[in-house]
Formats: structure tokens, C-alpha cells, sequence
């Protein structure tokens, strides 16, 4: 028995394990190639699909559109957030707080080993500066995404953060957060191309937009247009005639596209229990009409009724407004108009306004596998019609050319009405409303109001229920707080 | 339909082969009785002695046995009986009474590496005999173990051969709490019983504390249930048993929804409240409608059938069994859902030498499941309670193509739920051997050398169908139109998948029992073993089926293939796994005199799952006993027997898998933080690569520690029998997934050794036996509590994982696993009546959204608003107590038993209604709230769409008693008497069986045993589970 003990000790190696057994890459084994690091860029650039709420709460949580859904019950985080009785246990929130996070750390992990990979090797390849330009944006828009929706927020640029990091860190002043997503997109400038191959690869131009709107959120005006005008007198845009083309699939990434985040319906996805984590995008089956069916010629598919745009909305826009019947899609006066269709739909049972986003409804044959998961619609984050607009906001508030600002602005009205008779004159704070209320016109149900009503002051004024002080800012999640032990935001 | 052919030829054979047997001389029948109460005793062998012809005893201890002309010596016996011997010369009656002193004393029991004495036990072991699980003829084994042993919890569901929840002694871990599984030596788990055969089975032993389950560390955690099957006895005559039982199952209840008239008045009330249309105008011609209840739940059969033979030379000994089994499901009946299982069972024993001894064990099982979708709201019962019943059965409307109704009004997610049973199509099919090779060297007296090499062989295929669908002319979702042609872009769909795993187990110990000075004995244990568990599991998916016709749906049929447009034409996947583990073991028993007991075990366990600074960990476990009655102080009358004992020790769980720092490669991931790769540039799909996980070195096991307290107690001639514990169980270092701070991001954070669990409870078992003259009764309680909570999951408490989720218009989750509360609780508002009027909506608080007639929820934390942070504890889905009575009892031929089984203060959450605009509606909302005053039952809340107070959040007002009183199995049998028997059988047995023949609840569903089928978290969550059916069966047994 002695004997046998003994011959035992070799057994020991029986419970020894190597990931490799199981065919694991590990982090020892990879950023070896310049296709590793490639390769790992592509997933920097992932959580960007999953802030898909991003743009549907910056229009619900404004004037431009309502929660909608099947019932109080239903979307219940929206609704919380489209009534202003939003507390810190809102699961939408949450995610997108860790989707964001997510995202700074990939960026991060990247940066980590920039110069020399895990197994303390370098690997350098020609483009890798322009290819870390690309993470410098990213890393620069998901902070950007913190800041705005909560302010302050934890901030680390190092490294990817490990386990024993948790709970390790508390909120930094966002003047130090806004000072890294500056340096991140001037160096994202630097380094990038003003052109790429594939479409929906960020650009230069991409760079320097968003890092205008970053200066205008800052109220840096002069710097703002410094950065913003380049963009339009390097000519390499324009605004597309036919405002609803943008924003059918033929339009993605077209001739006004700065910055669109991708979805495509060619990596099906099927998982519920992460909505928002496919290659589709997932707010374009929420905005749906109810129940719409009809001859097979009739484009649209069914959806839930979400986000949908409000009666103050469409009666913004003049008659003559291009932009309006895709803004604030009125699904009776479709039907009527198209009786070839044969439609039928279901009214929206809660919130119902009768209108419906236009700009992303679904559409037949543009998902695949869990249809309600994988629509293949980009999010038209920024269009070279809101660089004109940021640069005419940027000249006026900054005490440069108002004159020139009255010229970007028109371009975008002209584009709107098809000719000139609804050009704006004015000057001064007048322009700048009318900046505003322009920026509200062009860009609503792409995201954008709700920060900018912030972002501009006029929340309190326009907004019923948003309260000054509060709702400025969404709550740091529940969880989060209890967690790692952060300050909450005022009022929640 | 085959097998059950080849089977019937079998049967056939055998009796040609008996009958030329038979044709001999010397007859003699008679009765072998157990000498203290008088009753026969089943199973005793009667040899006749340095011949190989020999006999058993049949279930009412008689027998038949013919002897050479010569006459012999017959050897009568039993196990833990006297041996009586008899020289017999002539033919006819000769009856034995066996000396049952011996009994209590000699019976021995099946425990970790070894056997051991009954009276010489100190842990606590439950045991079930052959005949107790032979009256259930169970389609699983656990069935046996509920209402039957003490300490073990079982929670049964209803689908055909699905797995039941199976605690023994309480919830100790969250990872798993499923007990090992050990057959006839080799180690399997819980899932491995949908493949044994019940009637194969000789004894089941429930191992429960640690002294009895420490020698399988960190195996032994969840208990262990040792399961012995039937073997041959040395110089046996071949006995030839048949038991064949058939049964037709229906469902008990049904559940209570609307009819149509009903519902068309509710919808309306809903849509004008929400500020709609009248949606049906006229509620008169709507009359009762379509019960789809009635419409899915058909009668199903359930027979099983089996063979055996067992005997033995001096030189070997057989068991040899064929089983089929078949269960139709109720849900649709046998086409759409069932479980067929044939088994085919060889147990040989060799003696090469009289020193060496080779075992043979093998079972081939052969398994065919159909099933139907469960347990959603969109499953068949979720659309059969939820679909709109003013839709006809069949459809009247000629201009579409569809066999079943349609609905104008339900257009997405819930369906005609006919069309849906017609189209589901599934098959699996699996092959399965198992068994063991075990070598026995007898090397000195009292010394015995084992090697033992366990394995299991398990592969199976599946096949999916999804066919293209018409629902109704508006549905959103078809995908065949009105025409009864494809809609463009939709396809159907056919998804295979092929599983194939071995398991082994390579144990190698000795046993040496040795005494010393006379009085003092031990038994001893040393060995060790290694173990293997590997798999893998291909699939592959097609579209484009010919003729959307389950007739050619093969993957090699189909003819999708993948374009840009379509990269799901053609899908495949692959995966494979695998886990080692490297043990050793020791135990050492000592007794002095039979009356003083001590035990003391080790194990010292090795995974391959552990980090590199945890590999091995160490387990032991020591108990003591005390038989009272064996001191010559100790001599009261009434008591017969009397031990006291107690036991303490560690045990373990593993599991949990190896951690790492993965780099993930790919697209959209189907983990639990969904951490998906990749994106796409021009639509264009391009593969990313990310860190995934973690790793912890210090990943080490859980450790459970248990005291167990206890006696034996046998009072009045061994009519009464006692049997109690008391147990305690605190686990230390519980594998949970810490909380981290959710900046970290959304890699999967791997699981820590962070919480920890107690539970304690109580088992008792009370045996009752009585005789008058040919009456005699036999009754056997058994109680079983358990308390349980969670003591902590991380220093803060914020680490906490939530299930039991379900979807009502949202996805709502329900339970919680959680510190400082019982495990899986469920977790929601607390209501207090509904708002009768504005003035007290406005003094309560702030609830927004309230209306009169809405539910008033609870301000727990008292801090003037309603909202997420009031949810508590409301309602728990676990017994906290469960009772079994066990009654049989024989007068003459007749024999009558009768199963009771209760379960106390087991909780149901009810989640089977979509509560859509236009989904039927759980009958209670005729009591609704309609004015002030009319009601103020939170349950009854009124009915509008648009429910602006959410009454249907997750509340107390969807929780319901779910505690029971089963009569699980009745059944009455008659034995023929000998006499009618001529020579051809030994005994013959015909019997009537209800099961699950009526249950006592208050709980409004079909049936209050919601069973999680092994997930901790789903237990006692209702979304339209399978009941269990009430099966009425008619069966015969039969020895030759």
C-alpha cells in the first residue's frame, strides 16, 4: 500500500489544468500580431451598439417623444425616465452605465499594452498610430457618454480594471473627465485619416465633430469653431436633397454621414436575455407600429410602439418642412395616403400620439434571425447638417461671424424646405434660438434633444416634471452606489 | 414499436424453456415466516445444499421447489437472519420460521467503499427497499424517495421523464445542490436516473450527514444516494419474474379562465377605462367560446414491461433484466410529447479462484423523448390559458388556409396554441451503457483488495423542426400568408445536434477488518481514485426544408445556403468539455462489543476546476454511537433496541469550472453579462476580440460542515421503530459570483469562495407494525424539515443573483438568492388592499401613477414613496416541512397500500399570464374592483390597459399557498394462492394502481409541485408548468 501511496505523487499532474486543454486563448497568448491588434480594435469599438438606449432616452426623456409601449407596466425604466419619477434602480440606466465603462476599458486595455503586449513583447506595424486613433475616439465618446448623462464619474485611462480594483475608486470632477476626452480626440486627430476604407471607420472629420460638440457642452465656443470649420471647408461633405434617403438603409454612411454607429442584420443574433448586445439594432424593433400588417408590397414590420414621437414635436415643423412627415411619422395619414397597402395596425395602447419614429421604424427583410433583435438600421449619430449647426452655434455664442453662422444655419433650412423663402435673419440671441430650435427640427429622434435642452439651459422651461438641479444629470445606479460607495446625484 | 415486438418473442422463448424445466419430481411448497411477528418473509433463499437447484421466496414468503427424488438438506436464509437447515425426504409442506434476533443485528448496509452493519452505524443513512419502489412503478427513481424516506426533499414535475428537484437536508450551496448518484459503486449524477431502471433496483440508502459522507468529499456535499441493484445468489435455481403494468393518465384540473362572453365584457371594461373603443360590441353572440384547456390535454398512455432473471452456479451468479418503459405526455398527447426508455441490464459475478472475484455490471439503455414547449407563457399551456377563446377551434373563414382559428386581436407572441402543438415537431434519441468492472482479491482473512473502473457512456441526437406558420391574416409573425405560401424572407428551419460523453470513475482501495483482543473490531478503508467526466456536442441548423414538411426535415434534405443576405441558411457549432479529479480515502470503524461505535473518515480531494494555490483540499468526518440496550444496566421491557449517536465532519462541492484570462475571438456572445465581439463597417460583419473573464487562484471548494444527532429506537417486539436526526449544516467559502463595481465593465467575473449557508432540520421516521390473525398493517411515517438561509454572499451583501424570471408585458424576476434570507425566496411588493378613493391615494405614499381601484402597495422602508426599494420578502418556494405516510396492508391474498405525501408552506408564485390588452384572463378579475366599496382584495385590483400603477409589478398578489396533501399511489393487489397456481408459476400478483390519485391545495393551479427540474431558482415559479398526471394503471407480476 506504501508503495502504491509513493507512485501516487505522480499522479498529481491528473488535476492540473491548462486553459489550452480546452482550446482557450488566453492573454498570454495573444496582442502577438498586428492582426491581433486589429482585431481587438474592432471590439473597442462594440459597446458603442450597445448604448442603442442612449439615443432613445435622449428623446424620450425630452419633449419630442413619450415612452409609449404596451402599457404603464411596459418599458417601465423609460417610462420612469419619459415622467421624470426616475429613481436609481433603473436597469436601462444601469447598463448603459456599465455598456460605457465597458467600453473605457477596452479602449484602456489596448493603451496597456500599446508598447509591448502582455508577454512584454512590442509589436509594431505600420498604421498602428492611425489605428490607435480610432481608440482614441472611442475612448473619448464613451467618457463623453458618462459625463453627459451623469457628470462626475469614475475615471481611470491606464489600464483595463482587474477584480481587485473593484470598489478601488470614487467620482472624478468631470473638468478632469473633459480634459482627457479633449486630449484623447486631439490626439485621435492627429493620428487619423481623413478617409477610410470601410465605411463606419471613424475619421478624422468624426474626430474633430465630436470634439466640437465636446467644446460647446464645455461652452469653449472660440475653440469650438476652430475645430467645427475645418470640416466644412474641407468640402468632403454635403447635405443629401431628400432628407427622409438618409435614413433608409441605401442612405447609410452617405455623403452627409460624419459619424454613424453600425448595425447590420449579417451576424444574427438570438439572445433576449442581452438585447442590445447584437450586431442589430434593438430600438428600431421598440419604435415599431403595433401589429401593422398588410399587402406584401407594404414596407414596414411590426414593433412595440415605443418612443413615440409627440404631437409638440410635429407641430414644430412649418408646413413645407421636408423633415417632418419621417420626423413624426403619422401612420393613419400613411395608410390613407397608400390604400394599395391594404393596412391594418393596432392603435398604440398607452401614450398613443398616432405618430411614429420614421426615422428608424423596422422594416421588412431588414432583420434577420430573432427578427426583433437584429435590425440592420445605423444610429445617424452626427450628420454634416449638425457640424453646420455646431459651427453657427459656436460663431454666435463665441462673438465670431454671426453673419456666417446665418449661413451655415440656412443651409440646413434650405435643404429642409427646398428653397430659400424660409431662410432665417437674425442676429445675436435671436440666432442663437434659432440655432436651437433648428438643432431640435433637424436632429429630433436621433438622440439628441435632451442633453441639449441640458446642455443649453432650456430643460426647465420646456420639459413638465424636470426639475432644476435634479434631472439635469440621471442617478448613479443603485447598485453602483452600494457597490463601490459613490455619491449619488442631487435630488435622487 | 420494434422493440416491444422483440421483447414479446423473448417473453415467448422463456416460457417454451421453463415449462421443459419443470417436468420433475419431490414437490414442496411451503412458507418461510419471520419468527417475532409471524409475517412471511420475501426474498429468503432456500437452496438445496451441494446442489445448484434452488429457490427465493415469493412477496408473501411462500415458495415451490422441487427436489431430486433422493430428497437434501435444505438451506434456508436471509439476509441478517439465522440460517435454518432441514433434511427433507418426502414431498409437501415444509415450512420455516427464521429467527429474526439476528435480524436487527446482521443486516448490513451499502455505505462508501464497503458495507456495514445497521447496529454499527453511527452517521445517518435512509434506506428503500426494492419492494417499496417496485409499488410505485416510478418512471424515475427519485419518484421513490419522495414521501418514503425522511430527509430528502423531492419536488416532482410533470413532463414525461423531466428531473425532479432532489434536496437532501436542506439548500446548502447555490451552485448546486444536487445529490451524487452512486450505482452499485460507480458514481454518476442525478440527471443518469432517467436511465435505470426502477424494478432493477434491490435498495436505495440516502447518505445524510458527514460521517456517512465525508469518504466522497467533495462529492458528499449534497448527500449521496447509493443505489443497489439486484444481483444473483451462488447456487440459485434461475427465477424468472414479469411485471407489466399499463396506465392511462389524465390531467386532475384545470384552471380557471375566462370564457368568451366573459372576456369580451373584461377587454371592453379595459379599453374604455384606457380611454378606447368598445372592442366587442356585441357580448351576446360571444357565448362560452373555445376552452383551450380543453382542447390541449389529451388522455395519455403509460406502460411499463419488464423481465428478469436471477440465479447462479457456485462458480458465478446473474441478474438479467430487460425493461421498456413509456410515457406519453398529457400535454398533446403521445405524439407530441413523450419519454420511451428500454434498459437492458447483465450483473455477473465470477469466481476465478477462490481468492479472486470478477464483477461484471452493465446496463445498455436506449431513450425516446418527444416534447412540447414548457413553461412560458407562450408555451402550449401558457397559450392555451392565455389565447383568445372566442376564436373557434377549427377555422370557418374559407378565404385562408389554416386548419385551427385564427385571432383578429392576439397578432404576436401568443398563439392558437392547436396550431402551435401541430407545429412542433422534435425528436431525441439516446444510447446509453453503463456499469462497472470491478476485481476482488481476498488476499488474507479479513483483507480484501478492490479495483474498480465505473463508467458511463451516454450520446444522443436531437432534431428541432420549425416549420413556416400561418397564424392569422394580420399576425406579425407568419410565416407562411393567407395563401398558404412562404413569406419572402422567412424560412423554416431544421436544427440537429449530436452529444457524446464518457464518464469514468478508477477506484482502487482495500478493506481490512481485523479484531483486536476479541472485542475490539475494526473495519477499515484505504484507497484512492481518479475520475473523468469529457463530452462534446456538435450541432448544425439548415433552412429550407422541402415541402415545410417534418417528412424531409434533415439537415441533408434541406437546401439553405448562406448568402450576404442570409448567413443563417446554414449554421454549425461544436463544443467540448471535460473535468478531473484525483482522490484519496480512508475510514476507520470501530465498535467494542457491538456497543460502543466510533468512525472516523478522510478524503483528501484534488480538482482540476480549483486555482493553482487550492488544488487539493482535505475532508474528514468522525461519529460515535452508543447502544443503550447493550449495557446489562439497561433492560426495560418495551424497548427492544436503542442507539444514540452523533456525528461531525466536512464535506465539499466542486462546481464550478477553471478560471482564466480569456481572450474571446467572434461575434454577439450568449454569456450571462452578454460580452459580445466584432461590429460592422457598410453592413459588412467583421470578428473582434476581447478579454472575456478573470482568473482567481485561490478558487477553492465549498466546505460544509454538518453535525448530525440521532437514535434508533425499536419498542413493543420490534412493532415500533424510531429513527430521528437532528442536523445542522453551515457552509463555509459557498462559490458565488461576487458583486463588483460595475466600472469594472462587463467581462464575466468569476466565481469566489464569498458566502456562506446554514441550514438545519429534522428527520424522523416511525415504523408502526401490527398483525391479528391473516390482517396484518404496516405503516411508516416519515418527517422531514428544513430551515435554511443565507448567511452571507460578500461582506456588503450586494452580491446577489436573481431568477424565476418571467414576462407579463415586461420581464419581471422573481427569486432571489440573497444573504441574510432563505435561499430562492421570492422577492416583490407587499400589497395592503386597493385605493377606494382619491383622498387616499393623497394620504398615503407617493405612488405614482395610482388610481382609485389600484393596489396599494407597502411603504416597508417607510420613506414615503413607493418604489423599487420597498420590495421584500414575499413568499418562499420551499417546504419547510414534508410528510410522508407509507400505509400497507394484507388480509389473505389481498394487499392494499396506500402513498400519502405532504408538503407545508411551500409558496407558488403565479407568472402564466401575458396579461396582454387582448390575452384571456386568470378568472378572478370577474371580482375586480368596479366603485368604491366593491372590493378591496389587492388581488382584484381593476382592469384597464394601460394599468398606469403597474398592478402587475412583481406582488404578493400573485402569491399563493402552495402547500399539499397528495394521496401519491393506492393500490390494491391480489396474490393468487398457490393452488390456483398449478406448477407453472411460483407466484402470480394482479393489481390496481390510481397515482397521484387526489390532491388536497388551495393553490388555484393544476398542480402545487412547481419544480425548478434541478435549478435552484426556478422552483415554485408557475408559468404554466406541466401538472403531473393522474395515472390509473392496471398491472400484473409474475414469477416463474
Amino acid at each position: 500500500m506504501v508503495v502504491v501511496m509513493t507512485l501516487l505523487g505522480s499522479c498529481k499532474k491528473f488535476v492540473d489544468y491548462n486553459p489550452h486543454e480546452d482550446f482557450v486563448v488566453t492573454d498570454q497568448d495573444y496582442l502577438k500580431s498586428e492582426d491581433d491588434y486589429r482585431t481587438m480594435v474592432i471590439s473597442a469599438y462594440t459597446p458603442l451598439q450597445w448604448l442603442n438606449q442612449v439615443t432613445v432616452i435622449g428623446d424620450i426623456a425630452s419633449d419630442n417623444s413619450v415612452a409609449g409601449g404596451e402599457s404603464a407596466s411596459d418599458v417601465v425604466p423609460l417610462q420612469q425616465i419619459d415622467d421624470f419619477t426616475l429613481t436609481a434602480v433603473n436597469s436601462t440606466l444601469e447598463d448603459l452605465w456599465k455598456v460605457s465603462y465597458e467600453g473605457v476599458n477596452r479602449a484602456n486595455y489596448l493603451f496597456q499594452y500599446k508598447d509591448k503586449n502582455p508577454a512584454g513583447q512590442a509589436v509594431n506595424f505600420n498604421g498602428k498610430d492611425a489605428l490607435y486613433g480610432e481608440v482614441y475616439f472611442l475612448r473619448a465618446y464613451y467618457y463623453f457618454t458618462l459625463v453627459k448623462m451623469w457628470g462626475d464619474v469614475p475615471f481611470f485611462v491606464d489600464k483595463r480594471l482587474n477584480l481587485t480594483d473593484s470598489r478601488s475608486l470614487q467620482r472624478s470632477p468631470k473638468a478632469q473627465v473633459y480634459a482627457q476626452i479633449e486630449q484623447d480626440l486631439n490626439a485621435a486627430i492627429a493620428a487619423l485619416p481623413t478617409v477610410q476604407a470601410q465605411k463606419g471607420r471613424i475619421t478624422k472629420y468624426a474626430a474633430q465633430g465630436l470634439l466640437g460638440k465636446v467644446y460647446l457642452y464645455e461652452g469653449k465656443f472660440t475653440q469650438a469653431s476652430t475645430v467645427l470649420e475645418p470640416i466644412i471647408t474641407a468640402n468632403a461633405f454635403t447635405l443629401v436633397n431628400d432628407y427622409a434617403s438618409i435614413y433608409l438603409a441605401a442612405g447609410e454612411n452617405g455623403p452627409e454621414s460624419v459619424f454613424e454607429i453600425q448595425y447590420t442584420n449579417g451576424s444574427p443574433y438570438y439572445n433576449w436575455g442581452g438585447a442590445t448586445r447584437g450586431q442589430g439594432n434593438y430600438s428600431v424593433q421598440q419604435n415599431g407600429i403595433r401589429g401593422i400588417s398588410g399587402s406584401a408590397a407594404m414596407p414596414f414590420a411590426a414593433g412595440w410602439s415605443t418612443n413615440l414621437p409627440t404631437q409638440n414635436l410635429a407641430s414644430a415643423y412649418s408646413a413645407g418642412d421636408q423633415r417632418k412627415d419621417i420626423t413624426a411619422f403619422d401612420i393613419e395619414a400613411y395608410k390613407n395616403a397608400h390604400p394599395e397597402y391594404a393596412i391594418t395596425y393596432k392603435v398604440a395602447p398607452y401614450k398613443n400620439t398616432g405618430l411614429y419614429n420614421g426615422k428608424y421604424l423596422p422594416r421588412k427583410g431588414e432583420s434577420s434571425g430573432q427578427i426583433e433583435l437584429n435590425y440592420l438600421n445605423n444610429f445617424r449619430i452626427m450628420r454634416y447638417s449638425e457640424v453646420l449647426l455646431m459651427a453657427a452655434e459656436a460663431l454666435n455664442r463665441g462673438g465670431g461671424d454671426d453673419g456666417k453662422a446665418l449661413g451655415y444655419l440656412n443651409q440646413v433650412r434650405r435643404r429642409a424646405f427646398k428653397d430659400t423663402n424660409h431662410d432665417v435673419t437674425a442676429s445675436g440671441t435671436a440666432l442663437k434660438q434659432a440655432i436651437w430650435d433648428e438643432r431640435r427640427l433637424e436632429l429630433a429622434m436621433d438622440g439628441d434633444r435632451f442633453f441639449d435642452l441640458v446642455r443649453t439651459g432650456q430643460a426647465a422651461a420646456k420639459l413638465a416634471g424636470f426639475q432644476a438641479g435634479k434631472h439635469e444629470l440621471f442617478p448613479i445606479p443603485q447598485q453602483e452606489v452600494t457597490i463601490s460607495g459613490l455619491t449619488q446625484n442631487a435630488g435622487y | 414499436m420494434q422493440f416491444k415486438l422483440k421483447l414479446l418473442a423473448g417473453i415467448t422463448l422463456l416460457f417454451c424453456f421453463v415449462n421443459a424445466a419443470y417436468a420433475q419430481s419431490l414437490r414442496l411448497t411451503g412458507k418461510v415466516t419471520q419468527k417475532s411477528d409471524g409475517q412471511g418473509i420475501p426474498g429468503a433463499s432456500i437452496v438445496v445444499k451441494g446442489a445448484s437447484s434452488g429457490t427465493m421466496t415469493d412477496v408473501n414468503g411462500n415458495y415451490t421447489l422441487n427436489l431430486p427424488p433422493a430428497g437434501g438438506v435444505l438451506v434456508v436464509s436471509y439476509i441478517g437472519m439465522e440460517t435454518v437447515e432441514r433434511t427433507v425426504t418426502g414431498a409437501g409442506v415444509q415450512n420455516f420460521v427464521l429467527s429474526d434476533d439476528l435480524k436487527v443485528l446482521n443486516e448490513v448496509v451499502v455505505v462508501g467503499y464497503g458495507t456495514q452493519k445497521v447496529t454499527n452505524i453511527s452517521g445517518a443513512i435512509s434506506v428503500i427497499k426494492s419492494a417499496d419502489i417496485k409499488k410505485l412503478n416510478a418512471v424515475r427513481t427519485e419518484e421513490a424517495l419522495q414521501g418514503q424516506v425522511s430527509g430528502v426533499t423531492v419536488i416532482q414535475p410533470g413532463s414525461p421523464g423531466a428531473k425532479p428537484s432532489v434536496l437532501v437536508r436542506g439548500i446548502p450551496s447555490f451552485s448546486g445542490n444536487d445529490p451524487t448518484v452512486v450505482v452499485d459503486g460507480s458514481i454518476q449524477t442525478l440527471d443518469d436516473l432517467n436511465s435505470i431502471n426502477p424494478s432493477d433496483i434491490e435498495s436505495i440508502n440516502v447518505l445524510k450527514d458527514a460521517a456517512t459522507t465525508a469518504i466522497y468529499g467533495l462529492k458528499g456535499g449534497n448527500g449521496v444516494i447509493v443505489v443497489t441493484t439486484k444481483a444473483g445468489s451462488r447456487n440459485q435455481k434461475t427465477e424468472f419474474s414479469f411485471n407489466s403494468n399499463f396506465g392511462l393518465q389524465d390531467v386532475s384540473r384545470r384552471i380557471g379562465v375566462l370564457n368568451a362572453a366573459e372576456y369580451g365584457a373584461i377587454v371592453n371594461e379595459g379599453s374604455v377605462a384606457a380611454g378606447g373603443n368598445i372592442i366587442f360590441p356585441d357580448l351576446s353572440i360571444l357565448g362560452k367560446g373555445t376552452d383551450w384547456q380543453k382542447e390541449i390535454f389529451h388522455t395519455a398512455p403509460l406502460q411499463s414491461q419488464n423481465i428478469s432473471a436471477r440465479g447462479g452456479s457456485e462458480k458465478m451468479t446473474y441478474f438479467l433484466s430487460a425493461g421498456y418503459l413509456s410515457q406519453g405526455g398529457i400535454v398533446g398527447g403521445y405524439d407530441k410529447s413523450h419519454f420511451n426508455r428500454g434498459t437492458f441490464t447483465a450483473n455477473l459475478t465470477f469466481d476465478f479462484t477462490s481468492k479472486l472475484k470478477f464483477i461484471l455490471n452493465t446496463t445498455g439503455v436506449l431513450l425516446d423523448n418527444k416534447g412540447v414547449q414548457e413553461n412560458s407563457f407562450n408555451s402550449i399551456i401558457g397559450s392555451a390559458l392565455n389565447f383568445d377563446p372566442t376564436v373557434p377551434v377549427y377555422n370557418n373563414d374559407k378565404s385562408v388556409v389554416s386548419k385551427y382559428g385564427y385571432s383578429d386581436l392576439l397578432l404576436s407572441e401568443i398563439f392558437n396554441p392547436l396550431t402551435k402543438l401541430d407545429n412542433t415537431y422534435n425528436t431525441n434519441t439516446g444510447s446509453k451503457i453503463y456499469g462497472k468492472f470491478e476485481l476482488q482479491y481476498q488476499v488474507i482473512k479479513g483483507l480484501k483488495l478492490n479495483s474498480r473502473f465505473g463508467y458511463t457512456k451516454y450520446d444522443d441526437k436531437s432534431k428541432t423542426f420549425t416549420p413556416l406558420i400561418f397564424w392569422g391574416p394580420q399576425n406579425v409573425e407568419n410565416g407562411l400568408d393567407a395563401a398558404g405560401n412562404p413569406v419572402t424572407g422567412r424560412h423554416n428551419n431544421v436544427a440537429q445536434t449530436k452529444n457524446s460523453n464518457f464518464n469514468y470513475t478508477w477506484e482502487n482501495f482495500g478493506n481490512y477488518n481485523f479484531s483486536v483482543a476479541q472485542d475490539h473490531h475494526f473495519e477499515t478503508v484505504l484507497g484512492f481514485s481518479m475520475a473523468k467526466t469529457t463530452g462534446n456536442s456538435m450541432n448544425v441548423g439548415r433552412q429550407d426544408v422541402p415541402f415545410n414538411s417534418w417528412e424531409f426535415a434533415d439537415y441533408s434534405a434541406a437546401t439553405g445556403t448562406n448568402s450576404a443576405d442570409n448567413p443563417n441558411a446554414q449554421t454549425g457549432g461544436y463544443y467540448q468539455y471535460f473535468r478531473r479529479n484525483l482522490s484519496y480515502f480512508g475510514r476507520v470503524n470501530y465498535d467494542y462489543k457491538d456497543r460502543y461505535l466510533a468512525s472516523f473518515s478522510a478524503r483528501r480531494d484534488g480538482s482540476y476546476a480549483f486555482g493553482v494555490n487550492n488544488k487539493f483540499g482535505n475532508f474528514y468526518a468522525g461519529s460515535l454511537g452508543w447502544v443503550v440496550t447493550g449495557e446489562e444496566f439497561f433492560k426495560p421491557a418495551f424497548i427492544d433496541y436503542l442507539k444514540v449517536r452523533g456525528s461531525y465532519g466536512v464535506t465539499g462541492n466542486e462546481n464550478t469550472t477553471p478560471q482564466y484570462v480569456k481572450i474571446a475571438t467572434g461575434g454577439p456572445d450568449y454569456g450571462p453579462t452578454a460580452n459580445s465581439n466584432g461590429y460592422n463597417f457598410g453592413n459588412i460583419f467583421y470578428p473582434g476580440s476581447t478579454v472575456a473573464s478573470s482568473r482567481n487562484d485561490n478558487l477553492a471548494w465549498e466546505k460544509q460542515k454538518q453535525l448530525n444527532v440521532g437514535f434508533d429506537l425499536t419498542l413493543l417486539k420490534n412493532k415500533v421503530s424510531i429513527s430521528a436526526d437532528y442536523y445542522q449544516k453551515k457552509v463555509d467559502g459557498l462559490l458565488f459570483t461576487p458583486s463588483v463595481s460595475l466600472y469594472l465593465g462587463t467581462a464575466q467575473v468569476p466565481t469566489a469562495n464569498i458566502g456562506s449557508t446554514k441550514s438545519s432540520g429534522v428527520d424522523i421516521t416511525v415504523t408502526y407494525r401490527e398483525k391479528v390473525g391473516e390482517f396484518s398493517i404496516n405503516n411508516m411515517f416519515n418527517v422531514t424539515t428544513m430551515k435554511n438561509k443565507v448567511t452571507e454572499t460578500n461582506t456588503d451583501g450586494t452580491a446577489r443573483i436573481l431568477g424565476g424570471s418571467y414576462f407579463n408585458g415586461q420581464s419581471q424576476t422573481v427569486t432571489v438568492f440573497e444573504k441574510g434570507y432563505t435561499p430562492a425566496y421570492f422577492y416583490g411588493y407587499k400589497t395592503n388592499g386597493l385605493f377606494q378613493n382619491a383622498a387616499e391615494i393623497a394620504a398615503a405614499p407617493k405612488q405614482p401613477g395610482a388610481q382609485p381601484g389600484d393596489i396599494r402597495y407597502v411603504d416597508t422602508n417607510g420613506d414615503g414613496v413607493i418604489n423599487d426599494n420597498d420590495r421584500v420578502k414575499i413568499g418562499d418556494p420551499f417546504p419547510s416541512v414534508t410528510l410522508g405516510w407509507n400505509l400497507s396492508m394484507s388480509y389473505k391474498g389481498f394487499d392494499f397500500s396506500a402513498l400519502t405525501y405532504a408538503s407545508i408552506g411551500n409558496d407558488i408564485y403565479r407568472a402564466y399570464e401575458r396579461n396582454a390588452n387582448f390575452s384571456n384572463k386568470y378568472r378572478a378579475v370577474l371580482g375586480r374592483w368596479t366603485g368604491e366599496g366593491s372590493t378591496n382584495d389587492a388581488r382584484n385590483p381593476r382592469y384597464i390597459f394601460t394599468d398606469p400603477n403597474s398592478n402587475i409589478r412583481v406582488s404578493d398578489r400573485y402569491v399563493e399557498d402552495g402547500s399539499f396533501v397528495k394521496i401519491k399511489n393506492l393500490q390494491l393487489g391480489y396474490t393468487f394462492p398457490k393452488s390456483m397456481l398449478k406448477n407453472v408459476f411460483k407466484s402470480m400478483r394482479v393489481y390496481a394502481q390510481v397515482k397521484n390519485a387526489f390532491v388536497f391545495t388551495k393553490y388555484s393551479g393544476y398542480d402545487p409541485e412547481i419544480s425548478g427540474n434541478g435549478n435552484l431558482l426556478e422552483n415554485g415559479v408557475d408559468r404554466g408548468a406541466y401538472p403531473q398526471a393522474r395515472i390509473y394503471a392496471l398491472g400484473i407480476d409474475f414469477n416463474l
